[in-house]
């Protein structure tokens, strides 16, 4: 059985991917909910902040 | 009759040694069980919400689930990366026969979302079983 696609651009894959990734390293190990929160929020910042520094950096092999 | 709060967890000393690698089995096989097993709901639905997530987004993506008789040195990495997503894993290949879409990136990178699956499973695992040993929170 096939399963209908869905078509995320790069930025979108990225942000989902970031936010379901940084759930889960929040959950590894932070004694408590706020902690996890804040944990989760520092996580996917610093995906946003390094892939967007990276495709800053990137910028010019694309030209 | 279920465990009281901790109790699977605490090094009392009275602890069954089985427990542990029991609680590091049912991790693995469900994303947050073994979580859920040490009464710890809110990270066992941050685990399942997290490898799901993960693995619904790849397969929806058009993603490579790769299979276990694979010559191709990364698809036996690629296997053993899916395959710590556990159940998720069998879901994957029995909803999902056909290859990778690769006409698009998206399937390049549902391909990776499941591997990331299960590798944030295996974490999942590490910590439930840390957790059963007294070694963590």
């Amino acid at each position: 059985m096939l399963v209908a696609g869905i078509h995320l651009s790069h930025f979108g894959a990225m942000l989902t991917f970031a936010l379901l990734v940084s759930v889960a390293f929040a959950c590894s190990g932070r004694r408590t909910l706020a902690m996890r929160i804040k944990y989760a929020l520092l996580c996917f910042l610093l995906f946003l902040a390094i892939a967007v520094g990276i495709a800053w950096l990137m910028y010019p092999l694309s030209r | 009759m279920m465990p009281t709060e901790g109790s699977l967890s605490q090094s009392s000393g009275k602890q069954n040694p089985a427990v542990p690698p029991l609680i590091a089995i049912a991790a693995w096989i469900v994303p947050g069980l073994g979580h859920l097993l040490l009464r710890r709901w809110a990270r066992a639905l941050g685990f399942f919400l997290a490898s799901g997530g993960l693995a619904l987004v790849g397969l929806a993506l058009r993603g490579e689930v790769f299979a276990s008789y694979s010559k191709d040195p990364f698809g036996l990495l690629g296997f053993l990366a899916d395959l710590g997503s556990g159940i998720f894993y069998l879901i994957l290949r029995s909803v999902e026969a056909a290859a990778a879409d690769i006409s698009r990136a998206s399937g390049d990178y549902g391909t990776r979302f499941i591997a990331a699956s299960g590798i944030v499973n295996v974490l999942g695992v590490i910590d439930a079983y840390g957790i059963a040993r007294g070694r963590r929170v």
